[in-house]
């Protein structure tokens, strides 16, 4: 059969095209959906764009004059830091407290399969009805925690309008909410980890911590690695808690980056500076994740 | 809430029958706006919900139809910035928010309208543009002298006292000054478990006739010189005052407070004194809710040093300069603001209405007396003070959000000990100059 071979390629040559072809729409959508919006950030980012003036403010005269007052503007750089704390902090307690209760519950029994459903109720609430639950917990006069705390005669005064906890307050309310995300992901994992080396550890007289260090751990770092990375990103999205919860204070204790670009946006009408502060969010999450994916530490083998 | 479904239920049932004579001769006859579709935005609130129910009167009337949308008062804010600054077609009628007045009306976002009421054709002569307050048409009206907006409300900045009660018990009368309020806070506060003293946390409206009575002010003479003035011995003394009424009297947590908050809170007599907006006092009144409405009182602002500057809020209805249907979008500000339909909102439980006879009116003042304080009264003497003072020009000026947003900050800053009155209000300023110079204002 000489033509065999060459009329099988065009024929899958044709397949290909007609894939393509199939898909360039939706293809074509995406790119616009996604692309578009960001270009047209980035292109009001190089101009000193305001919604008092537009005509007279879309200009590219000096197109990195956002970018340079950026760097000294002292309300941004200290917004940096919060969001750095925030995140920081977050990332830890939510991948943690994940991790921990998914070994708690890691398990065939009924009622831990009931108690791992409950655990994932804060994950689909809506963001706004998580930060109105934590206010009423942050609202001394109604809160029930408050009032547990005075009854045990340890009152504690308000957690939001104290400029040493309300970062903290804030980062308990974010945990509460994601590390459901995590625990569900470990939950997953665990269920894949291979019961014969966890057998043959044991048979070498493994005790429970060198089990867990030695062998789940190791299988569960690749998910550990990619849960903490989405918590990363997404906490720089967190918008809702401190909204609701201190609008980004008592001062600006609380307020974190992309709040203050909110701010400079819809409160100021700095449109240009605004994109400015979103370009480098978005240029800081990609490095981050950048960091994190090229360490070759999210591979499950022995090092 | 009583109070707003007897007002909503009352607005249903005066309904779209009864047409309005001297509207329909104005505009030659039935029907002149039919195929017209009108878009009208304003923030959500009492009389847009008492309009949104009327609306069948005025199809019924001009054959104009109406798409009436009201999102939250932020929201609102937000979209319609936008909106009107590229001067699209897609709004044709809106609110002209307080705080946004001058910058929309200046920047020319909106149409006049005095050519609108001028014309006899258009507008019967009994429709009476005088009849709105003075001091509610002043922010409507841009630095050409014409009017942009007509006022749909006009509400004071007030001071309530829920448990009067506690500082009658202590033999002491309503506080008139800033020392007098210091005096009372003193002798009642934690008064059977409740607090002095709370106030929304938007302290660039709540704090700002305290800055006045103490002889401060937001610019060195707005609207022409806005080079701001918050760091002078007066701005700093008042801060002072102020955060150390929210320390020192206030529940725990005061800074957080949200205007429904300290509403609440009031209702629950958990808090005494508040200083806070009529529309919000007069919840204070509803039996449904309020536990303290046989102990509650109302007074202006006190005054201080300087005198006495209530906070007042005007908002009224526009026509953005991009729409493409401004006479059927007068023909419905004139409808929803006729005397026929203002009177109709009163006799309903409206509130706030800023045409003189309305709030003269016996059925209007009938229902804003609270356990005996007049609130409609002292709404009148709050917003006629501002018009003769002039001091609340501060706050229609296009870059007043950026100092608001500095004024929130710092008495924050104070009341939470982390600066002194002197150091936030010195970082307010300047903080407040590089963000005016970054908006293209000459200091």
């Amino acid at each position: 059969m000489p033509f065999a071979f060459p009329r099988a390629a065009g024929w899958q040559a044709q397949r290909r095209r007609a894939f393509l072809a199939g898909l360039a729409p939706s293809l074509l959508v995406l790119l616009a959906i996604t692309l578009v919006p960001a270009a047209a950030l980035l292109v009001a980012s190089l101009t000193p764009l305001s919604l008092t003036n537009p005509a007279g403010t879309f200009h590219f005269r000096d197109p990195l004059g956002n970018y340079l007052h950026l760097l000294e503007d002292t309300r941004f750089l200290a917004s940096v830091g919060t969001q750095l704390k925030l995140s920081a902090s977050s990332v830890v307690l939510q991948v943690g407290l994940g991790l921990g209760i998914a070994l708690l519950l890691h398990g065939p029994s009924r009622l831990l399969a009931a108690t791992r459903a409950a655990f994932l109720i804060p994950m689909v609430l809506p963001p706004i009805v998580v930060a109105l639950i934590w206010k009423i917990m942050y609202t001394p006069d109604v809160s029930p925690l408050h009032r547990a705390a005075e009854a045990l005669g340890l009152p504690v005064s308000s957690l939001i309008a104290n400029p040493d906890t309300a970062l903290g307050a804030i980062t308990v309310a974010d945990t509460w909410q994601w590390f459901p995300f995590t625990m569900l992901m470990v939950l997953a994992a665990l269920q894949m980890v291979p019961e014969s080396p966890l057998e043959a550890a044991r048979l070498d007289g493994a005790n429970r911590w060198q089990l867990f260090r030695f062998i789940v751990l190791p299988h569960l770092r690749p998910v550990l690695v990619v849960c903490a990375l989405f918590r990363l990103i997404d906490s720089f999205k967190a918008f809702p808690l401190i909204y609701v919860l201190t609008n980004g204070g008592p001062g600006s204790i609380t307020e974190v980056t992309n709040y203050y670009g909110f701010i400079e946006a819809f409160n100021f009408s700095f449109w240009g500076y605004a994109s400015a502060i979103a370009v480098v969010i978005l240029t800081g999450v990609f490095a981050l994740s950048w960091l994190v994916t090229r360490r070759e530490w999210n591979t499950n083998e022995h090092r | 809430m009583t109070q707003r479904r007897q007002f909503l239920a009352a607005g249903a049932a005066l309904g779209a029958g009864a047409l309005l004579p001297t509207f329909a001769a104005a505009q030659g006859g039935a029907k002149k706006y039919a195929g017209v579709t009108l878009n009208v935005s304003t923030f959500s609130a009492a009389y847009p919900k008492f309009l949104q129910q009327q609306l069948p009167e005025f199809e019924a009337l001009t054959g104009a139809r109406v798409n009436f949308d009201t999102p939250s008062f932020p929201v609102y804010n937000q979209r319609v910035d936008l909106e009107l600054s590229t001067k699209g077609p897609a709004y044709d009628v809106v609110n002209v928010t307080f705080i946004y007045s001058s910058r929309w009306i200046n920047s020319g976002w909106l149409t006049p309208l005095d050519d609108y009421i001028r014309n006899a054709s258009l507008t019967p002569a009994d429709w009476d543009i005088n009849d709105f307050l003075p001091g509610a048409r002043a922010p409507e009206t841009g630095r050409d002298g014409k009017l942009y907006g007509v006022p749909w409300i006009a509400e004071a900045l007030l001071t309530g006292s829920s448990r009067f009660d506690l500082v009658q018990a202590a033999g002491l009368p309503f506080p008139d000054t800033t020392d007098d309020l210091v005096k009372v806070l003193r002798a009642v506060n934690r008064k059977e478990r409740v607090a002095g003293f709370v106030s929304d946390n938007h302290y660039g409206w709540t704090f700002v006739p305290y800055l006045h009575a103490f002889g401060g002010d937001v610019f060195r003479k707005a609207p022409d010189d806005l080079f701001p003035t918050l760091d002078t011995p007066e701005a700093i003394a008042a801060a002072d005052y102020y955060a150390n009424l929210l320390r020192e009297f206030g529940p725990d947590g005061a800074v957080t407070y949200t205007p429904d908050q300290v509403i609440q809170s009031l209702k629950q007599g958990r808090v005494n004194f508040t200083d806070q907006g009529q529309l919000y006092l007069a919840q204070l009144g509803d039996p449904a809710t309020s536990k303290t409405i046989k102990t509650v009182k109302f007074g202006l602002v006190p005054k201080g040093p300087a005198g006495r500057f209530p906070g007042t809020a005007v908002h009224g209805l526009g026509i953005p300069a991009g729409s493409k249907n401004k006479e059927a979008a007068w023909a419905f500000i004139q409808w929803a603001l006729a005397k026929q339909t203002t009177r109709k909102a009163i006799l309903g439980g409206y509130g706030s209405p800023a045409r003189r006879s309305d709030i003269e009116s016996k059925e209007f003042r009938a229902k804003q007396v609270i356990n005996g304080t007049d609130l409609a009264k002292l709404s009148l003497d709050s917003i006629e003070l501002a018009a003769k003072t002039g001091h609340m020009k501060y706050r229609t000026v296009s870059v007043y959000p950026q100092v608001d947003q500095q004024l929130n900050k710092a008495i924050e800053l104070v009341a939470t000990k982390q600066l002194s009155a002197k150091q936030a209000m010195q970082q307010a300023q300047a903080a407040s100059i590089a963000e005016l110079k970054r908006s293209g204002v000459n200091l």
